[in-house]
């Protein structure tokens, strides 16, 4: 799928970390999958949860809440990975992220998306694409791929590329 | 009509690379005929498809290099310098020509018109020098009979047995005249016969008695020799018998054959001589053979017949054979928890078969080094030409196969080495002299097995690296303290940081100090390690060990708390049953195992895990350079085959694990590995124990 098609969905699911509701573009969205077996590498920064095995192939696991800089996930039956399409560079990575739950997927015109507020949020405004406001809650649309490339993850980032150096072999 | 010119691009480009192969093997023989023969087929076969494709820029400008090739290979020109400097030329340029994209630029087709110029040229004025050596090596014949032969590859040698009638004399022939006809044919060895002559008081004066025995190598055919003797052939006996195909009278030992033949009997004869022949010639092949099997580039794959396979699909087959030793696991698994003995037993087949499988499939994309070294043989004779040095690149063990998708990564790091050793390794001729080294430097690359890895071995006889100089140039970048006393491998190990070169000035060759921390990352990315060897003014040497394949291993499956670990079982020594008192608090990680001291890590400790409950744990003592080291684990499983999966590389940061491989059930193994791991622990170690023991 390229760009200018994905650009046009406007659909998004929507998450929760903590009590907080967070949406993600579903072009960005391969899978949802339940809680599984993760091995941990050991040595590994504390957001890196580890590996599993998706359908014989090994993806890395992040998780969210730490990287937004919240209690470390707890493990309940809600609890999902969601299978990551990130793009860095021009090129595809997958990448797992751990979620409190998964909510629902939200259709949103542009319209009803406002800009982020620059301050008096607790995170940073780059990160954010949007604020939408569904129902009574305030949710957050994520730049997915800013996120899972840049700054505090700055060495995300450079893992990123050379992964994906290495799938390409 | 494109797919076809698609595959003739493919062909071509591996006939030019294999043309420039043979040109670099002829710079080095160029007397051989084979390797001109090879050439002159090679462009033949270009100049053929590239007309038949519509390429007709090739074929045209091929074909004037053939012209070349065949003048060489008639014997009429010889392989200079000059000729081989501008079909190396050309050779870059067919390149350009395949490119549709390139063919219509003007620096192309200037290229094109110089090029074709330079050829005619060198044909024009070849042949004017050709024709002066020709009248020469006539005229030096006649002296001496040899002379000649070593150009004259190509010729028969006969022999004739002339016999003249005594009353010869009587039409006013001269027979000698005839043998300076035949002299005038080739090289030539004719042995008169003095036998027949009676005594002095009874020789008739106009009666001729002698008689000859001649050895011709020629390259005419038998019927320019029977010309000769058209005229006289009622008044003399002729026998002509053609010994063989090559030149013998280049040959010694057909001439040390032909004086004692001359000697223990009047008569040379054929018979003798015939059987002679064919035992010196099927000799003569097998040394041949001997010495091509001998020769730094002679190819293996020539003899093998062999298809031509998309790499697309030979990944594909990878991925394939990997997922079906992962399955297999799975079943040989299921089976034995099944406990049913007939379910184990297929298992078991299978697994032998897709080990078998993976073996074959593996030797698929094992490709010989061979296929990197002529980018290289051609990159030290340009870049040395424009470094007026003088070197040669040897190469040894070509035959060694490596992953197509190491070999791939190679290159680089390869090129990279190479251009350092020419522009600082070798010096130029005159400092050479003086330092009473052969003004010409060598190069050597070495490859061989060790065990499961390839050892690349390249050194120079160059200059070497000052070990001072090093050490100046740490210090003053603040990398070492001035008192500090590194020892040579520190030293040397130095060279591989970013931004470290010793070369105090640029070239554009090398120098920028960029190199050799590339080199290592770009070596350690397929999980190779590289070092340098070196001494002032003996040379340096830079070895490469690499791993064979990139994607299974042999490994030792054990296991940690809950998870797996796979550990190289090339790497794995022994496994011992271990206390665990004797494991924890310790004060020097020591463990007297088979009555020697190992030291060894606690992995539970190294990785963070809470201490094991439970009394005994196992020790896999595991080779770390030239040591034994103990890793101490829950338990060990037993063998496993692990097919490496990366860990994304998230874990970039994280060397100890290399990758990670699923286990029959699905569960992911970590595989570790040992060299990083021990590297990385131990520097760990003494960073904490060292302010203790100051305490």
């Amino acid at each position: 799928m390229n760009n200018e098609v994905k650009s046009k969905i406007n659909s998004y699911l929507t998450f929760k970390l903590s009590s907080e509701y967070f949406a993600a573009n579903v072009s960005k969205v391969l899978n949802i999958l339940e809680m599984t077996k993760v091995t941990k590498v050991p040595k590994a920064p504390a957001y890196m949860k580890g590996v599993i095995n998706l359908r014989g192939s090994v993806l890395p696991l992040v998780d969210t809440r730490i990287k937004f800089d919240m209690p470390e996930t707890e493990y309940t039956t809600n609890t999902c990975i969601l299978v990551l399409d990130i793009i860095i560079n021009n090129e595809s990575v997958h990448v797992g992220a751990l979620v409190d739950s998964v909510q629902e997927v939200i259709e949103l015109d542009d319209v009803n998306i406002q800009p982020p507020p620059t301050i008096g949020t607790r995170y940073r405004s780059d990160f954010i694409e949007g604020i939408a406001k569904v129902g009574e809650e305030f949710i957050m649309i994520l730049n997915m791929d800013l996120i899972f490339s840049t700054d505090e993850l700055n060495l995300l980032k450079e893992s990123f590329v050379e992964g994906q150096e290495e799938n390409v072999k | 009509m494109d797919n076809f010119r698609k595959k003739f691009i493919e062909e071509a480009t591996e006939h030019i690379s294999e043309l420039e192969k043979a040109l670099l093997e002829l710079e080095r023989d160029p007397e051989n005929k084979e390797i001109v023969e090879k050439v002159f087929r090679i462009m033949h076969s270009l100049k053929g498809g590239g007309a038949m494709f519509g390429f007709e820029k090739i074929s045209e400008f091929t074909h004037n290099l053939e012209n070349v090739y065949d003048l060489v290979r008639n014997g009429q020109m010889h392989v200079s310098k000059d000729l081989l400097d501008a079909t190396l030329a050309s050779v870059d340029h067919l390149t350009n020509l395949l490119d549709d994209d390139k063919v219509t630029l003007q620096s192309t087709v200037d290229k094109h018109k110089e090029l074709t110029n330079k050829i005619g040229e060198i044909i024009a004025l070849r042949q004017a020098i050709s024709v002066e050596s020709i009248k020469k090596s006539k005229e030096s014949t006649e002296v001496s009979p040899t002379a000649k032969s070593a150009k004259e590859d190509k010729s028969s040698t006969y022999y004739i047995l002339f016999q003249p009638n005594e009353t010869i004399f009587d039409n006013g022939t001269n027979p000698l005249y005839l043998l300076d006809e035949i002299y005038g044919l080739g090289s030539c060895m004719a042995i008169p016969h003095v036998t027949k002559i009676p005594d002095y008081s009874e020789i008739e004066p106009t009666r001729c008695y002698t008689y000859w025995e001649i050895f011709l190598a020629t390259s005419n055919d038998v019927n320019s020799i029977t010309d000769v003797f058209i005229f006289v052939e009622d008044e003399c006996t002729i026998d002509i018998h053609k010994l063989s195909d090559t030149n013998l009278l280049s040959n010694k030992q057909f001439l040390d054959k032909l004086e004692e033949l001359h000697k223990e009997s009047k008569d040379i004869g054929i018979n003798d001589l015939q059987a002679f022949v064919s035992k010196l010639v099927s000799s003569k092949t097998l040394k041949e053979k001997k010495a091509e099997e001998r020769a730094v580039a002679t190819s293996k794959e020539n003899s093998i017949s062999s298809i031509r396979v998309s790499s697309e699909k030979l990944d594909t087959l990878m991925n394939l054979v990997s997922e079906l030793v992962t399955t297999q696991a799975r079943l040989s698994l299921y089976a034995e928890k099944a406990s049913n003995t007939e379910l184990i037993a297929i298992a078991e087949n299978v697994q032998k078969l897709s080990r078998q499988l993976r073996d074959i499939a593996f030797s698929i994309v094992l490709i010989p080094i061979e296929n990197l070294l002529t980018r290289f043989q051609r990159l030290v004779r340009d870049l040395s030409q424009d470094l007026k040095k003088e070197a040669s690149f040897i190469a040894e063990g070509t035959d060694t196969e490596l992953d197509k998708t190491i070999i791939e990564n190679l290159t680089d790091p390869l090129l990279h080495i190479l251009r350092n050793s020419l522009d600082h390794g070798i010096e130029d001729p005159i400092t050479r002299m003086k330092l009473g080294k052969p003004r010409h430097g060598t190069i050597l690359l070495k490859a061989f097995y060790s065990g499961a890895n390839v050892h690349i071995q390249i050194s120079d006889d160059g200059a070497g690296i000052d070990q001072e100089k090093i050490r100046q140039k740490a210090i003053s970048k603040g990398l070492i303290t001035a008192d500090a006393t590194p020892s040579h491998k520190e030293l040397m190990d130095l060279l591989f940081l970013p931004g470290f070169s010793t070369a105090t000035n640029i070239t554009d060759v090398s120098g920028r100090g960029v190199g050799m921390d590339v080199v290592r990352r770009k070596i350690a990315d397929i999980r190779g390690e590289v070092e340098i060897e070196s001494k002032v003014n003996q040379g340096t040497t830079i070895t490469i060990k690499l791993p064979l394949t990139l994607s299974i291993i042999d490994g030792l499956l054990v296991k940690i708390k809950d998870t797996f670990y796979v550990l190289p079982l090339t790497s794995v020594d022994k496994i011992y049953a271990a206390d665990h008192s004797k494991l924890v608090n310790t004060f020097n990680n020591l463990i007297v195992l088979d009555g020697q001291q190992i030291p060894f890590f606690y992995l539970r400790g190294e990785f963070d895990i809470e201490e094991n409950k439970g009394k005994n744990e196992q020790i896999v003592v595991v080779r770390y350079e030239d040591k034994r080291i103990g890793l101490a684990v829950d338990t060990v499983i037993g063998e496993y085959q692990a097919v490496l999966k990366p860990l994304g590389k998230y874990y970039k940061n994280q060397e100890i694990i290399s990758g990670a491989t699923i286990l029959g059930d699905g569960t992911i193994a970590l595989v570790i590995d040992t060299n990083k791991a021990i590297k990385y622990f131990s520097l760990q170690f003494s960073q904490n124990v060292t302010p203790e023991d100051k305490k």
